[in-house]
């Protein structure tokens, strides 16, 4: 029954991908890799914090998958990583906390109670920094392989063909 | 003899080359012209200034000068020299923001590769430029229906039943299609947001207030998750992570101001609800 309801997580995960990828107008051979990129990302991404690694390690590791399988999808379908990997991450981007953040300090300006006071400013602290970490662990993981091998750009990077592998 | 006539004999001197007559002058300013242009268009289309900076060292080193580039949120200063006229051409571009398009961010891509790898003209270049100009977007009903199915997407992530879902995808449709329409009336960006947003609260709050479904609170929290400023954000970090923190820190307060937008459209709808 789980993985019933995992694999229609992953559908809905390649949704909200293409939805952003038709949004940002990204070439149209590029749209089913970036359905895929997104779902495998979502997927780790919620694999983590169910695992017990809460939302911010959860998102490095699906940002950093994405991150990685763009530089393949890059050679595959000719065109630069970034247009695969920015939809399929734009899913995980804290969107509810960095507005729920906005929220919290708009309130915060008006009268209120102190008691009240304490756990919206809890609330808002918490969330602002929630946002921001995440982000940060969304671009670092997408530009992991970019800061690993060192190169300038994804097409100096040496990808090891499927067909070769099954050669040897 | 007035200064007038002086200045006349200094330019009709046979021995003397004015800057005008140097034949490696013409194509530095053509470079320059189609680099500008290059780099206005990715600034535009939403890439991250390494991207910008390294595609427009390539074409420049394709032709063999070299170069070296400011960029700026709104404009992007160039400088090519040649070593052997001893030649500096410095311009200035102004760059307007437009949207994401990862079309054109993906034909120059290629393109600076067709530059380097096939000795390509200026005349190619600007026919490439023209072309990429030209491609069509995605017919805007898909884009409404595609956008709204995301925006539906997450509602089901986040636990909504289908109810909820419809909710959403109302929402998202009419949000979007609110914000196309102020976008093309030619309102200030932040303020099309804010009229996006609050339209998609009005219509989602509509079944908050009325108990529509089950858990109506998760049609409200995702119906503006469409407007989510994802390139800024994510362009802002990766730029901070380059080094290049004056341009981090723009797209980052740029992205800040879409939040507060947003959050200001759902302020408004909350406030006319009651909740």
């Amino acid at each position: 029954m789980e993985w019933i309801s995992f694999l229609e997580k992953w559908i809905w995960l390649g949704f909200a991908a293409v939805g952003f990828a038709v949004l940002f107008n990204v070439p149209i051979r590029t749209l089913w890799v970036i359905f895929l990129l997104g779902a495998l990302g979502g997927s780790l991404k919620f694999l983590t914090m169910k695992l017990g690694g809460g939302i911010i390690l959860g998102s490095f590791f699906g940002a950093m998958l994405v991150g990685f399988l763009s530089i393949y999808a890059a050679h595959f379908r000719h065109a630069p990583p970034f247009v695969f990997a920015i939809p399929s991450v734009i899913p995980m981007v804290p969107g509810a906390f960095a507005y729920r953040m906005m929220l919290g300090i708009i309130r915060l300006t008006g009268d209120v109670d102190p008691s009240v006071y304490e756990t919206l400013m809890h609330d808002t602290v918490n969330n602002g920094l929630k946002a921001l970490f995440v982000l940060m662990a969304l671009s670092l993981g997408v530009s992991a392989p970019m800061l690993l091998f060192r190169r300038e750009s994804a097409k100096e990077i040496k990808v090891i063909k499927i067909e070769e592998l099954i050669k040897k | 003899m007035s200064y007038r006539n002086k200045e006349f004999f200094y330019f009709a001197d046979p021995n003397f080359i004015t800057p005008m007559d140097n034949p490696n002058i013409k194509p530095i300013r053509e470079l320059s012209k189609i680099l500008l242009e290059v780099g206005s268009l990715l600034m535009a289309s939403g890439a991250n200034s390494a991207r910008i900076r390294t595609t427009i060292m390539r074409i420049a080193e394709g032709f063999g000068y070299n170069a070296e580039l400011l960029i700026t949120h709104r404009a992007l200063m160039l400088t090519i020299f040649d070593d052997e006229s001893d030649y500096y051409q410095s311009s200035l571009k102004r760059t307007s923001p437009h949207g994401a398009n990862f079309r054109m961010v993906s034909g120059i891509s290629r393109m600076s590769w067709h530059v380097v790898e096939e000795n390509w003209t200026f005349e190619q270049i600007w026919n490439e430029i023209n072309r990429l100009k030209s491609l069509p977007h995605f017919p805007r009903i898909i884009i409404l229906a595609t956008v709204a199915l995301a925006g539906a997407s997450f509602c089901r992530l986040f636990g909504g039943g289908v109810v909820e879902m419809l909710v959403a995808y109302v929402a998202t449709f009419c949000g979007l299609f609110v914000r196309q329409e102020a976008v093309k009336k030619g309102f200030n960006a932040y303020l099309c947001i804010f009229f996006a947003s609050f339209t998609s609260c009005l219509i989602a709050g509509s079944s908050v207030k009325f108990q529509l479904g089950t858990t109506p609170e998760h049609a409200f929290a995702t119906s503006v998750l469409y407007l989510i400023p994802g390139i800024p954000l994510i362009n802002s970090l990766s730029d901070l992570l380059d080094g290049n923190i004056m341009n981090g820190l723009v797209r980052g307060m740029n992205g800040l101001m879409i939040a507060f937008a947003i959050a200001l459209g759902m302020l408004c709808a909350i406030l006319i609800y009651n909740f």
